[in-house]
């Protein structure tokens, strides 16, 4: 794991900056899913603490809508199906266009908005213009974390608003470098491959 | 940290609102694609329970203890003698699973009604004293459907199930625990 060792004393001092109500981050480490979520919240509180940004949750949010009418339309089945019990309610669970065809149909493209428009995006951050003129430029961070494997891959990129030009980096790095053996994330591991990320693709816009 | 350890909570603890919100949304998909499908097929099939288990050995050497049975329940499809239905009886919870022995329909029968009799393959006698009191015949509107196909033993967990249900509740509320605590 990671080249700081330490028990729970030291992990105090270490990731006291990313920790959660004054608790530092400790996951199972062998949760492949707990480790993604781990680094990503991580990531988004250095973007969204340290640097002020606002985060823009429209993505999350239309997701959340369809989630909710898919589910709206499972529950009016139910219920519809509960008050007139089945021969009766063929047709409504028929002609409301096959409520129970639309819920699979929402989950469908579900499954599509997820794999091709957030593509693993977990925040899009906006930096408001100061002068309140120009349109804000946009963060969008993504990653990816294949099961089974130990290998990060953080994607950020920086459009900037004037001008619309869109900028990428990439880091991929094993999961090992960013927590110690209790599983305990250590930010002062971490934060800095953020901030350089960050620092890379902001100078490059003065070039 | 103390005896009450609640470090499994820390993932919801850190979650917004948003995250929380979709934990329950994702715990309401699963409930509901397992629904709609079970929906789904009562529409195809046309029966209001397309998928039943057989719970008695009164079918053997047919089917046995356990066998799953898939239904079909189309009006248009005439009852005729020899052919497995699955119906209800007034006064009994639990539809039973038999095959037909008997069908009255046409000329006796003006109203275009359908009436039959039916008799478990392992059983003695017919069914009549299994209707509810009174009854001789059964009729279109007691067919849950039709035996189409099956799947051996399989429903064998369905019946250990509920000959335990304090088993069954206590599998379903640590799953749900689980889908709602664990943050994909």
């Amino acid at each position: 794991m990671a080249s700081k060792k330490g028990g729970g004393d030291s992990s105090s001092s270490k990731s006291s900056w990313l920790a959660v109500d004054n608790k530092p981050v400790k996951i199972d480490k062998w949760d492949t899913a707990a480790l993604k979520n781990a680094l990503d919240d991580a990531a988004k509180k250095v973007m969204l603490e340290k640097y002020g940004y606002r985060e823009s949750t429209h993505l999350i949010d239309l997701r959340l809508l369809i989630c909710t009418v898919g589910v709206g339309f499972a529950m009016f089945a139910l219920v519809w199906d509960y008050l007139r019990p089945f021969p009766e309610s063929r047709p409504i669970l028929i002609i409301s266009s096959l409520t129970v065809l639309r819920y699979f149909v929402l989950m469908g493209v579900l499954t599509l908005y997820t794999t091709y428009k957030e593509k693993g995006i977990f925040l899009v951050a906006l930096d408001k213009d100061k002068a309140g003129v120009d349109p804000d430029n946009v963060w969008t961070l993504a990653s990816y974390l294949r099961k089974y494997d130990d290998i990060y891959q953080l994607t950020m990129t920086y459009k900037k608003g004037e001008t619309g030009l869109e900028r990428e980096d990439k880091m991929s790095k094993s999961v090992a470098n960013f927590f110690d053996e209790n599983g305990v994330l250590c930010s002062d591991l971490y934060e800095p491959i953020i901030t350089s990320l960050q620092s890379k693709l902001s100078t490059e816009k003065k070039e | 940290m103390g005896l009450l350890d609640l470090d499994f909570l820390d993932d919801v603890r850190r979650m917004n609102k948003r995250q929380m919100y979709y934990q329950v949304l994702n715990f309401g998909m699963i409930v509901s694609s397992a629904l709609m499908i079970w929906k789904g097929l009562m529409v195809v099939t046309g029966s209001e329970s397309p998928i039943v288990v057989v719970l008695s050995g009164s079918m053997e050497p047919a089917f046995y203890r356990g066998d799953l049975l898939f239904l079909t329940n189309y009006q248009e499809e005439p009852i005729r003698v020899g052919e497995i239905v699955v119906f209800k009886v007034e006064g009994r919870d639990i539809p039973i699973v038999h095959r037909v022995l008997k069908v009255h329909e046409g000329q006796i029968l003006d109203d275009g009604t359908v009436r039959f009799l039916t008799k478990g393959d392992n059983n003695s006698v017919d069914d009549r004293g299994l209707y509810a009191p009174g009854q001789l015949w059964l009729e279109k509107k007691d067919v849950v459907g039709r035996a189409r196909g099956f799947v051996p033993y399989v429903g064998i967990v369905t019946i250990l199930m509920n000959d335990y249900p304090k088993f069954k509740y206590a599998i379903l509320a640590c799953l749900g625990a689980f889908v709602l605590i664990h943050r994909e």
